[in-house]
């Protein structure tokens, strides 16, 4: 690189602080040193004027005209039409999101109506009994009897009282009651024989209780 | 940076944070404060209107949509001349034009209020430019013409200082060498009157 003035190591420094010091970004130092140097050295006066005015010709606005209301007036409908084609895929995104929803909450509406249709029409106890259901209590002491079908209901309720029985259930599909002793549980067997020994008794026979 | 500025910084931030918040009023006030300097700028790599017109827009396009990613890291103007350089670049590349001056005098020239001595300095400047590479061009616009620092321009066209300062030599060697001894010393004294 060589050095367009055959100076001094001052002229070098004057050179390099002149753009800096008509821009007015230099230091206050530094304007100060160049106005000092460039007052006794006439070849770097020269350049500074120089330098000056091809300032000043930077300056002057340009010579190519480019309307500038025309200029914003486009990029106005530039930016119109990136909104206006942003928009309609941002409605269309959603309208295809909310109909994807209403969709999804319709069949599953639809479903849980018609399950909800199905059981309640069915009303039924399910016929089948699972391990986990608790089965129904049955007293200690208790008696499965059947009674004859021609027993009339008096007799029946007689033969009751006479022995301290109480239904705890049915009759089930055949015909057959749980009774139990009101009072003493512990006479079971006694009672199941007295059963046994009365007329229109078909059957009488302790239930075990469940394991 | 002086206070002005400074102000003007504080300015441009306001504008920028504005345009962020879609306020297109703020990118308005933007483009009429740049649009001078920015003509200019790119017109020291293209003599076309048209491109120049279309750079300004790319320009503040990007400034439009990234408003709100501005760090502040630089000045606005350090930011902006960057965005404009880097699209000044890429639209001559793809129009495969060179980026020089080429011989297209536009007849509708702006007119001034000293037509003399601007004509005197625009033609003498332009002698001077007519040897400069584009790279040299745009450092002495930025340096002389808007008023930046070394690393301003650095930032702007995105290369370190030093290859700048080197670009800034060379430029200045060449104007020195081929621009005409100073026939115009009345203006420049004119000029230097405090």
């Amino acid at each position: 690189m060589t050095f367009p003035m055959d100076t001094s190591q001052d002229c070098l420094r004057a050179w390099e602080a002149m753009p800096w010091v008509l821009q007015e970004s230099a230091a206050p130092e530094q304007s100060e040193w160049l106005k000092g140097h460039l007052a006794h050295c006439e070849s770097c006066r020269a350049e500074f004027n120089q330098q000056n005015r091809l300032r000043l010709a930077m300056s002057l606005p340009t010579d190519v005209r480019v309307d500038a209301h025309a200029g914003l007036q486009h990029l106005m409908n530039r930016i119109d039409a990136s909104e206006h084609d942003a928009t309609p895929y941002r409605m269309r995104a959603g309208n295809w999101l909310a109909r994807g929803l209403v969709a999804a909450v319709l069949i599953q509406a639809i479903g849980i109506g018609a399950l909800g249709a199905k059981l309640y029409s069915s009303g039924e106890r399910p016929v089948y009994h699972t391990l986990s259901q608790p089965a129904a209590p049955v007293g200690a002491g208790a008696i499965r009897v059947v009674p004859d079908a021609n027993m009339t209901l008096t007799d029946w309720d007689a033969l009751l009282h006479t022995l301290h029985l109480q239904v705890v259930a049915g009759p089930n599909d055949v015909g057959a009651y749980t009774v139990a002793l009101v009072n003493n549980p512990s006479n079971t067997e006694q009672t199941v024989q007295q059963l046994r020994a009365t007329r229109g008794i078909r059957l009488a026979e302790p239930i075990a209780s469940t394991p | 940076m002086n206070e002005a500025d400074i102000d003007a910084d504080t300015n441009d931030r306001m504008l920028l944070q504005r345009m962020a918040a879609g306020d297109r009023v703020a990118l308005a006030t933007l483009y009429h404060s740049y649009h001078g300097r920015l003509c200019r700028f790119l017109s020291r790599l293209t003599r076309r209107a048209d491109v120049i017109e279309e750079v300004i827009n790319d320009c503040l396009w990007i400034a439009w949509q990234k408003a709100g990613d501005f760090r502040g890291d630089s000045r606005v103007s350090t930011w902006i001349m960057g965005i404009a350089y880097r699209c000044g670049l890429k639209a001559l590349r793809q129009r495969g034009d060179e980026p020089v001056e080429d011989d297209n005098i536009p007849e509708d020239r702006i007119p001034s209020t000293h037509p003399d001595e601007d004509r005197e300095l625009r033609d003498w400047l332009a002698k001077g430019l007519d040897r400069l590479t584009a790279d040299q061009r745009v450092v002495i616009e930025l340096v002389y013409g808007v008023g930046h620092t070394l690393e301003d321009v650095a930032t702007i066209m995105g290369c370190p200082v030093g290859t700048v300062k080197a670009r800034l030599f060379h430029a200045r060697v060449k104007l020195r060498n081929v621009l005409p001894a100073l026939a115009g010393d009345s203006i420049t004294l004119k000029e230097n009157v405090p």
